[in-house]
């Protein structure tokens, strides 16, 4: 073909120029990326998975009402939520929804066939699509984290300490690096699976949770030990029996910890993995709508 | 199964070289051969024909089992620079139902990489043209089936494309909007544009194109114009009526004439003519009636219709 800008008066339409050059690469990316996350946000699955962010705010605030003076400190509920709360549970449900839906939804219901037939590489689309699909868990996450935050100071600023804050930002970045590795493989597996809910279901919460709290090194077989591997471990002194029983039970299961970078790497690894065998699924993809 | 040279004129934009699908044990498309040039072409088969699945193989959405395809000399799949000059409007329904169909219209146009100033003026003008104006801030999961179609064909006319596949496109539309979308076709088909447009609809494809490629049973059963494809068929001569004051005189005179397979006088007194090559009879009967001096006040083709056509080739 010859070069853009040509013009042919005959043609139907409102003339001018007919062959724009295609977008560089990294435009494509950003432009589906921004039109992806718009389409995300009004989604109504977005305000199921609001409410379900809301549980780990609603923990903090129940102890600022009901525990104020039991020495739960900031550090120890902020530790405890992300171990618990955010690793085993809420960073894979919302990467989950966000996930498996960024390309399969579009596959399945055949509007991708609108993105498939511009001059862009399918893999533009690919990542463009997972960008915001990470970009809104992270986000989302990431709200309910300030909001805990914003409990927690409600007791006073002295609470923030550099200690604190470092493990603030610290567990920011757990959420993010979570968010992003569970995204690119529950969108990879929407791209391989007809109907991915179920198998990304037993994914996120069979193997992950089995597989995460079996001792030895089968455990880092798992996201989740990786992740939590990157947090500080709640060091609080049981008082009470549930308490005792609790940190029986909890070293019973005691994982055994590897190097931090270790554990940055493998998330890094499965989250670039999971990217490519995704990008190369949908380049192989055919539409049957 | 027959093959022409091709349909369109000029030099074969699309071109498919033996090219099959297989969805497991099902065959969809069986060997398919075919090239076409610039002007309207119409895909006309029966649903499940093969032809939904033909037009994905020919825009680059679906691999062929065997053979290949080409546009543009090239392979769409591998060669994404090419949908500048392609437009597909697919036969589902589907639309980005969160998105209106301004956001819709000018997400597509962005990424052909058209600037803003442009995606606004080429925006405006579809949906001026297609009469979306006023539901243009609407979203699309609130458009009528009509409205859903008229968008779907927007997308794939607004970047002003060479090559344009139109799957099913007047599907639930009324008849003005049936209409408009008809003369757009021959209009673009004018403009030295290659539309290959599929229909399981007759008179649809009839009013848009003589240029056909006939399919059944996933394979090409043949292509080109209505008239070329009905002389190729020895089984079912064309039928000519002629009408003329001294019909047994003309009848005589027909009987044993070159391309006259059979003559008759039918009960109204017309001259019924079954031949076995319309084209070349036509071109003979004005110097026939010339040099004779016979007498014809009408002459009717009978069964040259594409309805006509399609039923002796698929033996519906």
């Amino acid at each position: 073909m010859s070069g853009s800008q040509d013009t042919t008066a005959s043609r139907p339409g409102p003339g001018g120029p007919v062959y724009p050059q295609p977008l560089p690469s990294l435009g494509a990316v950003l432009w589906i990326a921004w039109f992806s996350v718009r389409e995300m946000a009004r989604r109504r699955r977005l305000v199921s998975l609001g409410l379900i962010n809301l549980l780990p705010v609603m923990v903090v605030l129940a102890v600022r009402i009901w525990f104020p003076d039991q020495g739960i400190t900031a550090q120890l509920q902020l530790t405890s939520l992300t171990h618990d709360t955010f690793i085993p549970f809420l960073i894979p449900i919302v990467a989950l929804a966000v996930g498996v839906s960024a390309i399969g939804e579009q596959v399945e219901e055949g509007t991708i066939v609108y993105t498939w037939t511009r001059p862009i590489r399918r893999r533009a689309i690919y990542l463009g699509r997972l960008a915001a699909a990470q970009t809104v868990a992270t986000v989302l996450l990431s709200v309910s984290l300030i909001l805990c935050f914003l409990v927690m100071v409600s007791a006073g600023l002295s609470v923030i300490t550099w200690d604190f804050l470092k493990l603030y930002i610290q567990t920011f970045m757990i959420i993010a690096v979570g968010a992003f590795a569970y995204a690119a493989l529950f969108a990879a597996m929407g791209t391989f699976f007809k109907k991915p809910v179920l198998p990304a279901i037993l994914f996120a919460f069979g193997w992950e949770n089995l597989v995460a709290n079996i001792p030895a090194r089968v455990q880092e077989l798992s996201l989740q030990f990786h992740l939590r591997n990157l947090v500080e471990r709640p060091q609080a002194v049981p008082e009470d029996l549930p308490g005792l029983l609790g940190a029986i039970l909890s070293t019973a299961f005691q994982r055994e910890p590897v190097p931090p970078l270790q554990s940055v790497a493998v998330l890094v690894a499965v989250t670039a993995i999971a990217v490519v065998v995704g990008v190369w699924l949908l380049r192989n993809k055919e539409i049957e709508k | 199964m027959m093959m022409g040279a091709g349909v369109g004129s000029d030099q074969a934009r699309i071109t498919a070289d033996r090219v099959g699908k297989w969805f497991g044990e099902v065959i969809a498309v069986n060997n398919c051969t075919l090239s076409v040039g610039s002007g309207v072409v119409g895909l006309l088969g029966a649903n499940g024909a093969g032809k939904s699945t033909l037009f994905k193989m020919l825009a680059g959405l679906i691999e062929p089992s065997h053979g290949e395809v080409r546009v543009f000399g090239g392979k769409l799949r591998d060669q994404v620079g090419w949908f500048r000059r392609v437009g597909f409007c697919p036969e589902s329904d589907a639309l980005p139902d969160w998105m209106t169909g301004r956001e819709f219209l000018s997400l597509m146009l962005r990424l052909m990489g058209y600037d803003k100033a442009e995606v606004t003026r080429r925006v405006d003008y579809w949906l001026d043209r297609f009469e979306l104006k006023d539901a243009a801030n609407r979203r699309c999961g609130g458009y009528s089936k009509g409205m859903r179609q008229k968008l779907k064909l927007a997308q794939a006319l607004a970047h002003d494309p060479d090559v344009v596949f139109l799957d099913e496109p007047l599907n639930g539309m009324d008849p003005v909007s049936r209409k408009q979308s008809i003369d757009l076709v021959r209009e673009l088909g004018r403009a030295g544009r290659t539309v290959l447009v599929s229909s399981h609809i007759l008179p649809e494809v009839e009013s848009m194109t003589s240029q056909i490629i006939l399919i059944d049973r996933g394979k090409v059963l043949a292509e080109g114009s209505v008239a070329e494809i009905r002389d190729k068929i020895p089984e079912h001569p064309t039928t000519v009526a002629l009408e003329s004051p001294d019909p047994r005189a003309l009848a005589a005179f027909l009987i044993g004439r070159e391309h006259v397979a059979g003559v008759q006088v039918d009960g109204t007194g017309k001259v019924v003519v079954r031949t076995d090559h319309a084209v070349m009879f036509y071109r003979a009967l004005p110097r026939w009636i010339l040099d004779n001096q016979l007498a014809v006040d009408e002459i009717l083709t009978l069964d040259d219709s594409l309805e006509a056509v399609f039923q002796y080739l698929t033996e519906r």
